[in-house]
């Protein structure tokens, strides 16, 4: 990839988890402060905090709209493109969505309706937290089973942490909603943005030969790998939110934000680990069997690029 | 490449294995005219056909207990204060069929000589198949042309949820479908086959579970209660055709909307019992063995006549019209035919070589259409979400063949097959790690009841599991046998 100019091996390991630990701490920071004042670390969408949504093609404008819901706990209308409105309610008792509903049937009637009930979105809620805690968690154990070597193990598991919570934190910042949809993005990040963790490592501890061009190596594969994904994921967002499809366009904004990060997270926080994991082992134990290979070759190798 | 080579390659396991699974994928999903029309086998979830859902929570609890008293003698107090129906599901478990909070539960466990040990909001799993079966013959006997109804379970085994889906129908009639109950009718023959009128369902006050009588014997029954004034209607009506005095020529039906569900003398106790007095207590018994108990559990749902035996509240519920399934249906194949096209642009840029890039986007594809063929198979639903799922497999499966494909590229071009086994053997190992952390993380949405997000880990995580399994085998053999000309 010709565009990509990052060398991964031009810095010494400080300099490569500087940039993404400066971001982590912001983004905690981002978090804490948006759970302070409103409870929750992320907004949470409708599908948490109970109301309806209603989806509609209508050249009616937001002020006709708003002025024909006017009876109802109205939140928001979204516009999207070709006269796609989005509609949002709070939350309402039976009657009045009963009345409503009959309300959007009879005006609107190619309208998309959804509600969710106030408890039933806390314990929606509940269950989201708690599979995105167990889903975290299981990857942690496959990832320390697979590798059996605390250092880089944790290395992967912390830069997975990492790409959850900077992500979470721009989504607070950029106003996308935690809802159903994203939190399954969230979850399928878990799970996705090891992947070119794993291979870094995998390169690193498994094969033979110099540290830097196994981290190259590493690189050019990984990057590749994950501009596909991007590449699937920006098509599939840019044709659900120009075609006005619900769901989709959150799911794929959140995985392209997580995957953006994730590369940083990757061949920063995960590669500048791991380099200094295999330097330091290197010097410790090479030093003493091979002194003419190992230290000299990786050292010689930064110097020289 | 030659015939010869083209040949070997399809005789090696791993591609023969793709091929045969490609055809029968195709012959699942089945795509035909019909009525002019080009359909498939598959099923789409809410979002893509029109049609309504309904999630209603259970007005119940299962909480655990303790006594120092029998648990009989513990139960009949809870029952005479909690004036609800409490059923023992455990040894130390039961089910409260109406809605009450942890706190007032514990107050009135203590009260009862007891204590509360534990608390959830739901109904055991018996009676979720229950609340089913009633849904599903409610909404068959009207026809609705397509109906789902699930129960919700979480980890624990305790349903919380009860999740309607039906094809074609609005909100309001949707709601209107589930709370409507039948008309269930006791009548008495009279002479021959002529019947006369009894008493309605509204003079049903009660209905049990099946129960054997005498506790422990061989004979399943339902016990129900009347009302006073349906108990003076019985035993008048009973008196008046005779059917206390010649039981046997006097049967009695039970009717169901006109249907008979059951029919049987009076027993002769209860006969000489009702000359006398009107009895509410009644018990009509099914029969004894499997069969009896089956008997029984439908009696109690025609007793109850459509009616759930615990009440449900909406939860939440949705409605998607026709003309906007259909739109979203047609932009998710745009969606995901534009993916398919960048990966592909992104492929070619980073290899340049046709031989590389078609293989691996051919398998690509190959890759989904399995996984659309398997979702056929077991009937799962496609939604906007595991749509989403599916272009993501279709972004990541290309991650692992470039896996695949760099590790054996690795220091130009491609070397003997000793080599090269070893080098797919590094190369499936990433994958197998990377592929374990996608199931893993997936694997609390798959068991969990946030029931939308179902479909998407289960379509993820079949998708990871057919590229590990089937395809990406299949292209290792593949891009060596291109690369080893």
């Amino acid at each position: 990839m010709g565009f990509i100019n990052y060398d991964v091996n031009r810095y010494t390991p400080k300099q490569m988890v500087a940039i993404p630990l400066v971001l982590l701490i912001l983004s905690l920071a981002v978090l804490g402060y948006t759970m302070a004042t409103t409870g929750m670390p992320v907004t949470p969408g409708m599908d948490f905090s109970g109301g309806t949504a209603v989806t509609v093609f209508t050249p009616d404008s937001p002020d006709s709209l708003s002025a024909t819901f006017s009876g109802y706990p109205l939140i928001s209308i979204g516009e999207g493109v070709s006269d796609g409105k989005y509609i949002k309610f709070g939350p309402m008792d039976d009657d009045s969505l009963q009345s409503l509903a009959a309300l959007i049937n009879e005006r609107y009637p190619d309208a998309k309706i959804d509600q969710i009930g106030a408890s039933f979105g806390e314990t929606l809620q509940e269950q989201a937290a708690f599979a995105l805690v167990l889903s975290f968690i299981g990857m942690a154990i496959v990832v320390f089973l697979a590798f059996r070597t605390f250092v880089p193990a944790a290395a992967v598991v912390l830069s997975a942490f990492a790409d959850i919570a900077m992500t979470a934190a721009v989504m607070t910042i950029i106003g996308i909603e935690l809802t159903l949809p994203t939190t399954a993005a969230l979850l399928m990040l878990i799970g996705y943005s090891v992947d070119s963790d794993i291979l870094l490592t995998m390169r690193v501890l498994k094969r033979q030969g110099k540290l830097d061009e196994k981290l190259a190596g590493a690189f050019r594969t990984g990057i590749i790998m994950t501009t596909t994904t991007l590449a699937a994921v920006a098509a599939m967002w840019a044709v659900s939110y120009f075609g006005n499809i619900p769901v989709i366009p959150e799911i794929s904004a959140v995985l392209f934000i997580g995957l953006l990060i994730d590369m940083m997270n990757t061949w920063l926080t995960n590669a500048g680990i791991i380099k200094w994991y295999m330097i330091g082992k290197d010097g410790s134990v090479k030093d003493r069997v091979d002194t003419s290979k190992g230290k000299d070759g990786s050292v010689k190798g930064k110097g020289s690029k | 490449m030659n015939t010869k080579k083209l040949i070997d390659l399809l005789k090696t396991w791993q591609v023969a294995l793709l091929i045969i699974l490609l055809i029968a994928s195709v012959f699942l999903i089945y795509p035909h005219i019909e009525d002019e029309e080009f359909t498939t086998n598959l099923q789409y979830g809410l979002d893509l056909s029109d049609g309504t859902w309904l999630q209603m929570e259970f007005q119940a609890e299962v909480v655990g207990f303790e006594t120092e008293r029998t648990p009989g003698e513990f139960l009949t107090e809870l029952q005479k204060r909690l004036d609800a129906e409490i059923y023992l599901i455990d040894d130390d478990k039961v089910e409260i069929r109406k809605f009450f909070t942890r706190e007032q539960l514990e107050a009135t466990f203590s009260e009862s000589g007891g204590r509360l040990t534990s608390y959830e909001q739901g109904v055991s799993k018996e009676t979720a198949e229950q609340v089913k079966k009633i849904l599903e013959d409610k909404l068959n006997a009207l026809g609705t042309k397509d109906a789902k109804v699930n129960p919700l379970t979480g980890l624990s085994g305790i349903s919380q949820y009860v999740r309607v889906e039906l094809a074609g129908v609005s909100l309001s009639q949707a709601k209107e479908i589930v709370g409507k109950q039948g008309r269930f009718e006791i009548r008495v023959h009279t002479i021959g086959n002529a019947t006369e009128h009894i008493l309605y369902g509204d003079a049903i006050n009660t209905v049990g579970v099946p129960t054997q009588q005498p506790p422990g014997g061989s004979a399943w029954g339902v016990s129900f209660t009347l009302t006073e004034e349906g108990a003076a209607q019985f035993k008048d009506g009973v008196n008046q055709y005779g059917a206390t005095t010649a039981p046997d020529q006097h049967y009695l039906d039970m009717l169901l909307d006109g249907n008979v569900v059951y029919s049987a003398p009076l027993s002769t106790d209860l006969a000489a019992q009702l000359r006398v007095e009107p009895i509410r207590e009644l018990y009509a018994s099914t029969g004894s063995g499997e069969g009896g108990l089956s008997d029984a559990k439908n009696l109690e749902i025609h007793l109850r006549a459509g009616a759930l035996p615990v009440e449900v509240k909406v939860a939440g519920s949705g409605y998607v019209p026709a003309a906007l399934s259909d739109y979203f249906k047609t932009m998710a194949v745009v969606a995901f035919v534009v993916a398919a096209i960048a990966v592909g642009i992104v492929i070619y840029f980073r290899y340049r070589e046709p031989a590389i890039v078609l293989p691996m986007i051919g398998i690509n594809i190959s890759e989904i259409v399995i996984l659309l063929g398997i979702a056929a198979l077991i009937q799962q639903q496609l939604d906007l979400a595991a749509i989403a799922g599916l272009i993501a497999v279709l972004g990541t499966g290309v991650d692992q063949l470039v896996i695949i494909t760099d590790e054996i590229l690795h220091e130009g071009k491609v070397p003997s097959p000793n080599i090269y086994q070893k080098r797919l053997t590094r190369a499936v190992g990433i994958i197998m790690v990377s592929a374990a952390t996608v199931i893993i993380a997936m694997l609390p949405l798959a068991l969990m009841d946030l029931s939308t997000l179902r479909g998407f880990a289960i379509i993820t995580i079949l998708g990871v599991l057919i590229g590990v399994l089937i395809t990406r085998p299949a292209y290792g053999k593949i891009i060596m046998a291109i690369l080893s000309k």
